[in-house]
């Protein structure tokens, strides 16, 4: 069998050779791993014979621990392992909101697999918008070879400007509507790439009185980001995929998640949830979608087609999140149901998440991908309390004008 | 063909066939629509519906599918190949129960298989049963093959005399409650191959992160303790054993009112009362896909020493199923009344079916080791046991409004049949 062949054809250390310059800017110098990254500069390899998930072997090296050989005057065949070639990759980041997060992390999750990163911020380098992280921090990415460039996602080309390498991967972490990311597909495929990444978002799920929201499950058909799923089904790419997200917690996060439960936590003040306190919803570490698609990246075959709720594996009560976030911060839940109704607050104003169920569970990645989630709130939110008090945030002086709006209503005898 | 399968065609005539992913011969295909079935060789290979074949390691021995496609499923259809479990030689299996819910189902799906199957009971329920739906000549020819052994199992001495020399090589335990049951049955079986234990996700200590999984925190205080003494008695002796955690058991002949209690509601138009918001996460398992799960790790190997959530794919809120049952039994869109429980004094009585929290558990390691998939979807499951039980005028516990209508006059609701 062709597997039997590639193993034996895998070779290591001496015949590897240095990758050299490339115009990504990838050098080797600039990541911790060994000399394993081949990369042709003249033509591309060959795809045959590979090895993906989809075989239920697992095959499971993330990109560094293998080499492969080159097919060179007709030496060796040409194998690539699962995980073994280099992928230029371009993410087009949204420059604010929940998502804005991801391109950061997948950015260093790429690179750390060895594949070259260029990230597109839309709008402008000067805006007052980078002065907010990630993109404060992006001199992080540029350390380890990301090149980062500012732009608009309609006209790519201009953005990118002098940077030459073809992209095989796109990722858009930016549009919510088809008018945003049809030009970046529509580039995309125009400029040779083979596959198309789009985050998308769970909140197109319809809800149902059956949890969770799995994929395949119904959407809102008029919503935005399924009319972009629509468009890169159709558009005859070599692979795509589309990953819905819930909420993340992390650093460099540019969007208040756990941050909301810290302020009233870290100030001995009640945290004010919309009754009951048992919806469930599901706050993944970022580095769950980050590792995520870079497996899609890495096994583009087994990722085709194929919609990704991108998430962590477990659900949490709101109650529970207040639980975990007291004890991340050494303190006493204080929690305090309410109807938003009856306290004459507009629970979206009042409450960062969803006053629902709102839960999406992972299956597809864990089958499709062999992913596997690392979130571990408990000790997510700890690391997370931990850097909320280093940069002051727990003396910053905040109003509470809702919460406190809500704990006078809440507090006023119940007519009988 | 299979007892389910057969069961199933009558239960819902308007759906495309389903096929049983047990016993050997006779497999017929699903319907035309569906991929070729495959045979043979070609043991444990998956076919997805964007054309991936996943290729499974299989157990030892051939392995016949099916492929099947999820009926009703709207998007996204995905065809699996189930995989029989009648590879194995015929065992000598003892089952301890049998005669009361999962064992009806199971016994027969292992005596079609070709094993010899004896039930241990003390005999209060009858050893056989025609199952609703069941031919005369399908449930003559279990009757005839299934064995019974009589006794009490809670005597111990009793016990291992009847089992002693009896060369069972492989027990089912249905039934079993506390650790101290187990060691008589393996005192008295030296050439045991594998014990199957029965669970119960009850075990899993209470958590506000779910689902559970099976390598969740268990509570030692819960009212299930006895199946976890079994479960570390089990991991404590040398005999390669399974154990099953199903959550909530439902289908025809369900002796517990899970399903029941709202049918009888329903059926009378009555207004469902549902403590608290409603909102509470379960999940329901059909039991025909339990009996499948329990005959997919008889000698498993991968199954070896291990725990297994078994339920249905999907979870589901508590008024979810109350208008799940409604679309089963073709009822109107239900009245559902929350109220505040703490508000009531129930005596004895409960006022409301299942246990007012979140209880639902990730079923994904079976579907992976196992490659077992639920086949029943929820208003699927609750149709066919609305359609083999209660909608044929029988249930097991008769109506008791009384503790609804304590709620339903505190809160000032009238029903709309007098009382």
């Amino acid at each position: 069998m062709a597997m039997a062949q590639s193993i034996a054809s895998l070779s290591l250390g001496a015949t590897a050779q240095l990758q050299g310059t490339s115009a990504s800017g990838s050098a080797a110098s600039g990541s911790a791993r060994p000399s394993l990254s081949l990369r042709s500069n003249a033509t591309g390899f060959s795809s045959q014979a590979h090895f993906t998930g989809s075989f239920g072997l697992s095959w499971s090296v993330q990109g560094n621990g293998l080499s492969r050989s080159e097919r060179r005057h007709g030496a060796v065949l040409a194998v690539r392992a699962a995980a073994g070639e280099k992928k230029n990759v371009l993410i087009v980041n949204t420059n604010s909101g929940g998502h804005a997060v991801i391109g950061f992390w997948t950015a260093k999750d790429l690179v750390a697999a060895g594949h070259s990163v260029t990230i597109l911020t839309v709008g402008e380098e000067s805006s007052d918008k980078m002065k907010k992280q990630p993109f404060s921090r992006f001199n992080e990415l540029r350390e380890i070879g990301v090149q980062t460039v500012w732009g608009e996602p309609s006209d790519l080309g201009a953005a990118l400007g002098n940077i030459q390498a073809p992209f095989d991967v796109v990722l858009d972490n930016n549009g919510k509507t088809l008018d945003v990311v049809q030009p970046v597909a529509d580039w995309a495929k125009a400029n040779g790439a083979k596959q198309i990444l789009f985050i998308s978002s769970a909140g197109i799920y319809k809800s149902s009185f059956e949890q969770p929201h799995v994929e395949g499950d119904a959407v809102k058909e008029d919503a935005g980001h399924k009319l972009v799923e629509n468009y890169l089904a159709d558009l005859g790419l070599e692979s795509w995929a589309s990953f819905r997200p819930q909420y993340m917690t992390g650093d460099g996060n540019n969007k208040d998640c756990e941050e909301w439960f810290f302020d009233r936590i870290s100030r001995d003040r009640p945290v004010c949830i919309p009754a009951p306190g048992i919806q469930v919803t599901n706050i993944s570490h970022v580095r769950d979608l980050s590792s995520m698609l870079t497996l899609a990246v890495e096994k583009p075959e087994a990722a085709n087609g194929s919609i990704f709720n991108c998430c962590s594996d477990r659900g949490t009560t709101f109650d529970g999140l207040v639980k975990m976030c007291a004890k991340a911060a050494g303190k006493e839940a204080k929690i305090v149901h309410y109807d938003p109704k009856a306290a004459g607050v507009d629970a979206k104003k009042a409450f960062p998440f969803r006053n629902m169920h709102f839960y999406a569970e992972p299956r597809a990645a864990k089958t499709k991908l062999g992913w596997e989630s690392k979130t571990n709130l408990a000790e997510d939110l700890k690391e997370r309390y931990q850097e909320y008090v280093k940069i002051g945030r727990d003396k910053k002086d905040i109003k509470f004008e809702l919460d406190d709006k809500i704990l006078e209503a809440v507090s006023e005898p119940v007519a009988a | 063909m299979a007892t389910s399968q057969a069961v199933l065609a009558q239960a819902l005539p308007a759906a495309s066939p389903v096929a049983s992913s047990s016993g050997v011969s006779q497999r017929k295909p699903a319907s035309a629509a569906l991929a070729a079935p495959f045979k043979g060789s070609l043991a444990g290979l998956r076919c997805e519906s964007n054309g991936a074949v996943v290729a499974k390691s299989s157990r030892l021995g051939v392995d016949i599918g099916i492929v099947k496609e999820a009926a009703g499923r709207s998007i996204a259809r995905r065809a699996v190949v189930t995989a029989s479990a009648s590879a194995t030689e015929p065992k000598n299996i003892l089952m301890m129960g049998g005669t009361r819910f999962i064992g009806l189902f199971l016994a027969r799906e292992l005596v079609k298989a070709g094993h010899q199957v004896t039930l241990f009971t003390r005999g209060k329920a009858p050893i056989t049963q025609q199952l609703p739906g069941e031919s005369d000549e399908e449930f003559a020819d279990y009757s005839s093959k299934v064995k019974h052994l009589q006794g009490d199992r809670q005597d111990f001495d009793g016990l291992k005399e009847k089992l002693k020399g009896t060369n069972f090589n492989i027990v089912y335990d249905i039934n079993g409650r506390e650790g101290k049951e187990v060691e008589p049955i393996l005192e008295s079986l030296p050439g045991l191959e594998q014990y199957i234990f029965c669970s119960s996700a009850g075990v899993y200590l209470k958590s506000d992160q779910l689902p559970h999984f099976e390598v969740d925190a268990v509570d030692p205080k819960s009212r299930h303790k006895g199946k976890l003494d079994t479960e570390t008695l089990l991991q404590s002796k040398g005999v390669a054993w399974t154990s099953i955690r199903p959550v909530y058991i439902y289908g025809p002949l369900n002796y517990n009112p899970v399903e029941e209690w709202f049918f009888h509601r329903l059926k009378e138009g009555r207004p469902i009362p549902v403590p608290n918001s409603g909102m509470q996460i379960t999940q329901l398992g059909h039991v025909k896909d339990l009996a499948r799960a329990f005959v997919e790790v008889l000698k498993n190997e991968k199954a070896y020493n291990q725990i297994y959530n078994i339920s249905g794919a999907k979870y589901v809120t508590f008024d979810g199923i109350a208008k799940a049952c409604a679309k089963a039994g073709g009822f109107p869109e239900p009245q559902i009344v929350h109220y505040n429980p703490k508000d009531f004094d129930f005596g004895k009585k409960k006022a409301f079916p299942l246990r007012d929290q979140h209880f639902f558990t990730s079923v994904e390691k079976a579907e992976k080791e196992l490659d077992f998939t639920p086949e029943f979807g929820l208003v699927e499951g609750l149709t066919d046991s609305y359609n083999l039980d209660f909608g044929r005028g029988t249930f097991r516990k008769a109506a008791d409004f009384s503790t609804d209508d304590m709620i339903l006059e505190k809160l000032g609701i009238k029903t709309a049949v007098a009382a």
